[in-house]
């Protein structure tokens, strides 16, 4: 849920002390990133609406449709309305901006109203892809996972290059508890983004949560893999010592594999405790999370048979 | 079953925990300072996640971590609170319930509490919360009379002091904390800030 704020009264400018162009690149950079930091877009895009309107040129629309979507996070109606009226003024007959009225009445949750703007769309132009993941973002509003899910598929099948539709379909499967499904979206997307160590670290939690001596290890692989790609993902460092300690734990294991693993286990506790030596290094507050990682690494100690 | 009693440090650190990421799921456990027997305090709640709560590893580690951290602070788990993203279903999830569940077998008195995300908006003045306890192995709805919120409307009042000041951007969960392992998810900071809005002849904050 949205809780609504009160407005602060001084200007976004006052307060951090910048002019308008450096509040227009903040913008740019915002949407460049994809970032849904929805309440500092609309402080510090509908102050640059009101007072530099004239100023931006041909990128005003581009900024409206931004701070329009930011306003309806922040259930600033208000402020949509004004966004979506001055687009619809100057692009009468878009489909973009038809899709940003059916956003309006997704926020407004008036889903029924707003499937038929999609619906429209689509009669018009099969294959416009924002107004069916619309359509489809509409089902989860719902609690419809099935169904989104479904639809989602079929989506894929037809733009299977899509990441943010595969990572959408992963999320919604990791809900469902559907691990395998999941770890099954996750392969499509380390596949495309070889590099991208979140993807590794995801699917290598999913084999984790999986279970079984085989997920254990494939999750150990992967852990490692992230940590290849970045090693200061923790979340990573923290997966390849509690695999790997599971692995060396397990009676299933011969000698040598066990071995490996508490190796490895090792190897990860030394980084885990180095990392935290380091972030603790002056500062008085994190001497609890030092002292209960090293208790913590101590507790889950596999003992050598 | 057992009275339950929530406190102003526990409870507005949660609420701050549901503001901060109002499109996620958020979960985090239930922590008390009190001795076992009689009424449970919920006297403090550590933020665990806001994103894949059903995964297994971060959650097992976190676990893992507040443990011990309870064990050198005089403290025990007592219970997990759950916030899903859908505000139109406050119902718990399976993993929520697993997660109860766990604690169960080390606190016989456990808690479930799910925050209502459809009923925190100011004009609402009740608090925005549904506890459960285990009765006959089912995590079954607590009678509302069992649950205590003391200086409730001086509780509502912080926690929306602290949200309009935008206190709620200070609060660290499990995640961020291992996104950048200097944050603290012991929330010092957060604990004084509260302490120091909650009247001072209130002494069970």
């Amino acid at each position: 849920a949205c809780v609504v704020k009160e407005r602060k009264m001084a200007s976004v400018s006052e307060l951090y002390d910048v002019g308008w162009e450096e509040m227009r690149d903040k913008l740019r950079k915002w949407r460049e990133d994809n970032c849904r930091n929805s309440e500092q877009i609309v402080d510090v895009g509908e102050e640059l609406i009101s007072e530099h309107g004239s100023k931006l040129g041909d990128d005003i629309w581009i900024i409206y449709e931004q701070v329009m979507i930011a306003a309806l996070d922040c259930s600033r109606d208000d402020l949509a309305l004004t966004c979506l009226q001055e687009l619809r003024k100057q692009f009468p007959d878009s489909h973009r901006v038809k899709r940003l009225s059916g956003m309006r009445l997704e926020a407004l949750e008036r889903y029924d109203e707003a499937n038929k703007h999609y619906d429209a769309i689509l009669q018009d132009d099969p294959t416009n892809t924002a107004a069916r993941k619309r359509k489809i973002s509409i089902l989860k509003a719902q609690g419809k996972s099935a169904e989104a899910i479904r639809e989602l598929n079929e989506y894929l099948e037809q733009f299977v290059g899509d990441q943010e539709a595969w990572h959408e379909l992963s999320e919604l499967y990791i809900n469902e508890h559907d691990y395998g499904k999941a770890a099954f979206c996750l392969e499509e997307l380390m596949m495309t983004n070889p590099h991208n160590h979140l993807y590794c670290e995801q699917y290598a939690e999913v084999k984790y949560t999986q279970g079984g001596l085989e997920n254990l290890e494939l999750s150990r692989k992967y852990f490692a893999q992230a940590l290849r790609l970045n090693n200061r993902n923790m979340r990573a460092l923290f997966g390849l010592y509690m695999s790997a300690s599971h692995i060396a734990a397990s009676p299933k294991v011969g000698a040598k594999v066990k071995k490996d693993n508490m190796k490895y286990a090792a190897w990860a506790a030394t980084q885990i405790n180095r990392a935290y030596k380091l972030a603790g290094r002056g500062t008085k507050e994190n001497k609890c999370s030092v002292k209960a990682v090293e208790e913590m690494l101590e507790s889950m100690q596999i003992t050598m048979s | 079953m057992g009275e339950v009693e929530l406190s102003c440090r526990a409870y507005v650190k949660m609420y701050l925990h549901a503001c901060l990421f109002p499109r996620c799921s958020i979960n985090g456990l239930l922590l008390s300072s009190s001795s076992a027997g009689g009424a449970v305090c919920v006297t403090d709640c550590v933020p665990l996640l806001h994103s894949h709560l059903p995964l297994a590893p971060i959650t097992q580690l976190a676990l893992t971590q507040v443990d011990v951290w309870c064990s050198q602070t005089q403290q025990r788990i007592v219970g997990y609170y759950q916030a899903n993203a859908c505000v139109s279903d406050s119902s718990p999830t399976p993993c929520a319930l697993k997660i109860a569940d766990k604690i169960a077998e080390q606190f016989n008195n456990a808690v479930l509490l799910m925050i209502d995300g459809g009923k925190m908006s100011p004009d609402y003045r009740v608090p925005p919360i549904v506890m459960y306890e285990r009765k006959d192995s089912r995590w079954t709805l607590k009678d509302k009379h069992t649950i205590m919120l003391r200086q409730w409307e001086e509780t509502r009042a912080i926690a929306s002091q602290m949200l309009e000041s935008g206190d709620h951007m200070l609060l660290v969960d499990f995640d961020s904390h291992l996104d950048d392992i200097t944050k603290d998810w012991t929330n010092q900071k957060l604990n004084n800030k509260i302490a120091e809005l909650a009247s001072p002849a209130n002494g069970n904050v």
